[in-house]
C-alpha cells in the first residue's frame, strides 16, 4: 500500500516537474522570439515603392535612361515603355546601363537589354517593374510589383 | 594607542584593506598573491613549465585577448566623438582626423587592432589545432573558440560600416547580400540586420549597437568561459611527459599516476578534501612536480606579451593610417566593390556561385570546425606541434586553411574592375 502511494506521488511530482520545466522553457523561447518581432521594423524609412518618373515625353524612343536614385532603368521603344531594375540580382550592386545591356561592376555579371543574364555569377534576370500612366499624365512605377519580362506598357 | 599613531596608521590601514598581502617574499606569499587578488585569481597558483614555453603557444591567445582590451579602450574613446547618423558619421571621421587630439592615432589603433585580432584569433586556432589541443577534455573549449572567431569576424564586419565612406557602404552592401542567400531565412535575416531593404540609416544604427554593445558583451562572456575552461580542463594542453619532474623516470610516473579509486558510500558521502581530482593529474601522485609559481613566472610572461602587443599596435598606428575613402554615394559602387579582406575568399567563391560561395561552403566549414573535437577523438599527439600521430588531421587542416588563405589572396590582390583577373605587378 505504502509503496503504491509513493509511486503515485512520484508520478505526480515528475509530471509537475516536467510540466513546469516545459512552461518555463516555453516562456523563455517566446520571450526570445518576441525580441525578434521587436527588432523587425514594421515601417521602414526607405524610399516609397510607388513613385512618379515624369511625363512619357521625357523618354524619347530608343532611350535607355537610368534613374540612379530609384535604381531603375527606363527603356522606351516606339510606344512601348519598360522599367527594369538596376539592382544586380547577385549581390545588390548597381549595374551600369549600356546600349548592349547591363554590366555589374562588382562581380562581373552581365545582362542583355531585357535584363536576361548573359554572363557572370548573377542567379536570375533583372526584374521588370509595373509602370503605368497616372491620371495626371505622368508615368508611375511600382517597384513592389514585378511583371513578366517583355510585357511593355503602351503609351 | 595615541591619536597620533592611530592617524599615522590610517594610510597603511587603507592600503592593507585593499591589498591583503605585501609583495610576496615566500612561496606561501606567492601562492596567496595569485589566490586573493581579483585580477590574478584567474591564474592557478602554479603552472606547468611547459605552459610558459613561448615556442609552444606563441602567446597567440594572449595576443588576441590583449588586442580585445586595446579595442575596447580605443573603441570607448572613439564613441565620445562618433554619431551613428548617415548625415554626421562621415563628418565625424573627418573631425577625428582634423580637430580631435590623437583622433587619427586612436582610429588607427582601433582599425589595425581589429585587423590584428582577426589574424591573431585565426592563428591561435591554427596553433590549437596543430598541437592537438582540442582533444579530450578540451573539446568544448574549442567550440567556444570557434564561436569567438565568428564573433571576432562579426565585430570587425559591423565596425566596417561605421565610417560611412564608400568602402564601408559597398562592403556591407555586398556582405549582407551574401547573407541573403541563406535558404529560407536568408532574406529575413538580411532585413532584420539592415532594418530596411537597403543599407541606410537603420542599418548604420543597428550595426553601431551590435558593434559597441552586443558583440563586445558576447565576446567578454565567452572569453570568461574560455579562460575558466582552461583552468577546469587542467591548464594548457601539454604532452604527458611535461607533468614529470626533470629526471623522473616514466615507469615511476605510470605507477604514481594510477587513478585513485573512489567508491561512493552507501547513501551518505563526505567531502573532506577541497575537491576531488579526477584522472591521472592527481596532485598526490605527481610529486615532485614540474610546475612553477604563477607569480612571478606566468605574470611576467603575460606582461611581456602585453607590452609586445601594445608596442606593435602603436608602431603600426604611427606608420600607417586607417583608410577613409569618399563619403557614401549609394548610386555609384566603386569598381570593383570589395568586402573586408577576411571575407574576400568568400567573395571570390561567390563570384562563381552565390549560394555555394556565400552560404553553402562557409556553412559547411563552420560546422566542420565546430565538430572537429567530436570527429577526431583519437587520443595521442597532444601537446606537440605537428605530432606524427596526427599527420592526417594536420595535413587536412593545413590544406583547408591554405585553400582559404589562397582564395583571400586571389580576392584581395588579383581581382580588378568587373572582378576580372588582374596582376598586382
Amino acid at each position: 500500500m505504502s509503496t503504491k502511494v509513493s509511486e503515485q506521488n512520484g508520478t505526480r511530482r515528475s509530471f509537475f516537474t516536467w510540466f513546469s520545466s516545459a512552461a518555463l522553457f516555453g516562456s523563455a523561447v517566446i520571450s526570445a522570439l518576441a525580441n525578434f518581432v521587436f527588432l523587425k521594423p514594421r515601417a521602414t524609412y526607405g524610399q516609397p515603392s510607388r513613385f512618379s518618373i515624369g511625363k512619357p515625353d521625357a523618354f524619347p524612343s530608343g532611350a535607355r535612361i537610368a534613374i540612379e536614385t530609384r535604381r531603375i532603368c527606363v527603356a522606351r521603344e516606339g510606344n512601348q515603355i519598360a522599367v527594369i531594375s538596376t539592382t544586380c540580382t547577385h549581390l545588390g550592386c548597381i549595374v551600369g546601363v549600356a546600349d548592349t545591356g547591363f554590366a555589374c561592376p562588382c562581380h562581373g555579371s552581365r545582362y542583355d537589354q531585357d535584363g536576361n543574364v548573359t554572363g557572370g555569377p548573377a542567379p536570375k534576370a533583372l526584374p521588370w517593374y509595373q509602370v503605368k500612366l497616372a491620371p495626371n499624365g505622368e508615368l508611375e512605377v511600382d517597384t513592389s510589383i514585378e511583371i513578366k519580362p517583355g510585357s511593355y506598357y503602351n503609351v | 594607542m595615541s591619536v597620533k599613531t592611530a592617524l599615522a596608521e590610517i594610510p597603511r590601514t587603507i592600503w592593507t584593506s585593499i591589498f591583503r598581502h605585501s609583495l610576496p617574499s615566500s612561496e606561501l606569499g606567492q601562492a596567496q598573491t595569485s589566490f586573493t587578488n581579483f585580477f590574478l585569481h584567474v591564474h592557478p597558483v602554479k603552472v606547468n613549465r611547459h605552459t610558459l614555453k613561448a615556442t609552444y603557444t606563441l602567446g597567440l591567445g594572449l595576443i588576441s585577448f590583449f588586442l580585445f582590451l586595446i579595442l575596447t579602450v580605443t573603441g570607448v574613446l572613439l564613441m565620445f566623438y562618433y554619431v551613428p547618423s548617415t548625415t554626421q558619421a562621415y563628418d565625424r571621421m573627418l573631425d577625428l582626423r582634423g580637430s580631435v587630439a590623437f583622433g587619427t592615432f586612436l582610429r588607427n589603433m582601433h582599425r589595425w587592432g581589429a585587423h590584428g585580432m582577426v589574424i591573431a584569433v585565426f592563428l591561435h586556432m591554427c596553433r590549437v589545432f596543430l598541437t592537438g589541443s582540442y582533444k579530450r577534455p578540451r573539446e568544448f573549449n574549442w567550440v567556444i573558440g570557434v564561436f569567438l572567431l565568428l564573433l571576432t569576424l562579426f565585430g570587425s564586419f559591423t565596425g566596417y560600416l561605421l565610417p560611412w565612406d564608400q568602402l564601408a557602404f559597398w562592403a556591407i552592401t555586398v556582405g549582407t547580400a551574401i547573407a541573403g542567400y541563406a535558404p529560407v531565412v536568408g532574406e529575413k535575416m538580411r532585413f532584420l540586420l539592415l532594418g530596411d531593404n537597403t543599407v541606410g540609416q537603420e542599418a548604420l544604427l543597428r550595426f553601431y549597437v551590435l558593434h559597441v554593445v552586443v558583440i563586445p558583451l558576447a565576446i567578454t562572456l565567452l572569453v570568461a568561459i574560455h579562460f575558466w575552461r582552461i583552468r577546469k580542463d587542467g591548464g594548457l594542453s601539454r604532452p604527458a611527459e611535461a607533468d614529470m619532474a626533470p629526471g623522473t623516470e616514466a615507469l615511476s610516473v605510470q605507477v604514481m599516476a594510477a587513478p585513485i579509486e573512489l567508491k561512493p558510500a552507501e547513501g551518505k558521502q563526505s567531502f573532506g578534501l577541497m575537491g576531488l581530482v579526477r584522472g591521472p593529474f592527481t596532485k598526490v601522485g605527481n610529486t615532485p612536480e614540474n610546475t612553477v609559481f604563477s607569480w612571478p613566472n606566468l605574470l611576467m610572461a603575460e606582461l611581456f606579451v602585453f607590452i609586445l602587443t601594445v608596442a606593435a599596435i602603436l608602431v603600426i598606428s604611427l606608420l600607417f593610417h586607417a583608410p577613409l575613402e569618399e563619403p557614401v554615394n549609394a548610386m555609384h559602387p566603386p569598381n570593383p566593390a570589395k568586402a573586408p579582406w577576411y571575407f574576400l575568399g568568400l567573395q571570390e567563391l561567390v563570384s562563381y556561385s552565390a549560394f555555394w560561395g556565400g552560404v553553402g561552403i562557409p556553412g559547411i566549414e563552420v560546422a566542420i570546425l565546430m565538430l572537429v573535437p567530436y570527429l577526431d577523438r583519437k587520443p595521442g599527439g597532444v601537446g606537440r606541434w605537428f605530432a606524427k600521430e596526427r599527420l592526417l588531421a594536420n595535413t587536412l587542416f593545413v590544406s583547408f586553411t591554405l585553400l582559404n588563405v589562397i582564395l583571400i589572396i586571389i580576392g584581395t590582390l588579383f581581382r580588378g574592375p568587373n572582378w576580372e583577373f588582374v596582376s598586382p605587378w
